[in-house]
């Protein structure tokens, strides 16, 4: 690659790829959001979800035969 | 984060039957190693320890491929795997001779005695647990991973 080809494709590339700089400012500070999300605590769980964690648990305890036939499918 | 989603998808999917397996292979080595029970339990984790990481893998895959137009909550969609997961355990048990089939119930493992009306309350049981687990635990490190 010579000297003229050299500058052929520095202008190529130059013309391809976008500029850098100028409009590179965020248009809102970001990190008022991230601090609220960091404070935002986890929802609770739904009754829905406890009413069948205790279902489960209560099945178990009935049937404890079923206990390794659910761990086989697991 | 935006590479190789798939890929974390997959170590996501896989994520909670990896931590079942060290319990699982404990419970062998107790069982058969020290109390030297008589049947063969080692046919019997094939299925969990062989193919149930790679279906939860594979079924997460699904999850983040197709819920941009099935709008499918993780919890639903992991709720459907027992689905897939009891035909393909059963012949898979079946096959081994794992699972006896009889007139009044199954007997899993020479020894453990299921009727057959416990059937469909055993398999709600593990669509509510599939339901939990994939809401939270999966769901969980879905996020954590980036790809929820």
């Amino acid at each position: 690659m010579n000297e003229n080809d050299q500058d052929r494709m520095k202008k190529l590339l130059q013309q391809a790829l976008p500029r850098v700089g100028g409009e590179t400012e965020l248009e809102r500070d970001l990190w008022p959001a991230m601090l609220r999300r960091l404070d935002q605590r986890p929802e609770a769980p739904p009754w829905f979800d406890w009413a069948l964690l205790v279902g489960l648990v209560g099945f178990a305890a009935a049937l404890p035969a079923s206990v390794p036939v659910l761990l086989y499918y697991l | 984060m935006n590479t190789h989603p798939y890929l974390r998808s997959f170590l996501a999917g896989a994520f909670v039957p990896t931590l079942i397996l060290p319990l699982m292979l404990a419970g062998f080595v107790v069982l058969r190693l020290m109390l030297q029970v008589p049947f063969p339990i080692e046919r019997g984790l094939v299925f969990p320890m062989a193919l149930v990481p790679t279906l939860w893998a594979l079924w997460n895959m699904l999850w983040l491929g197709s819920h941009m137009h099935t709008h499918l909550p993780i919890a639903v969609h992991g709720m459907l795997l027992p689905f897939v997961l009891l035909p393909a355990g059963t012949l898979v048990a079946s096959c081994l001779g794992v699972l006896a089939l009889g007139s009044q119930g199954v007997t899993w493992f020479h020894a453990l005695y299921v009727p057959y009306v416990w059937i469909a309350p055993c398999f709600l049981a593990a669509l509510a647990g599939y339901y939990l687990v994939w809401k939270y635990v999966v769901g969980f490190v879905n996020r954590v991973l980036g790809i929820a």
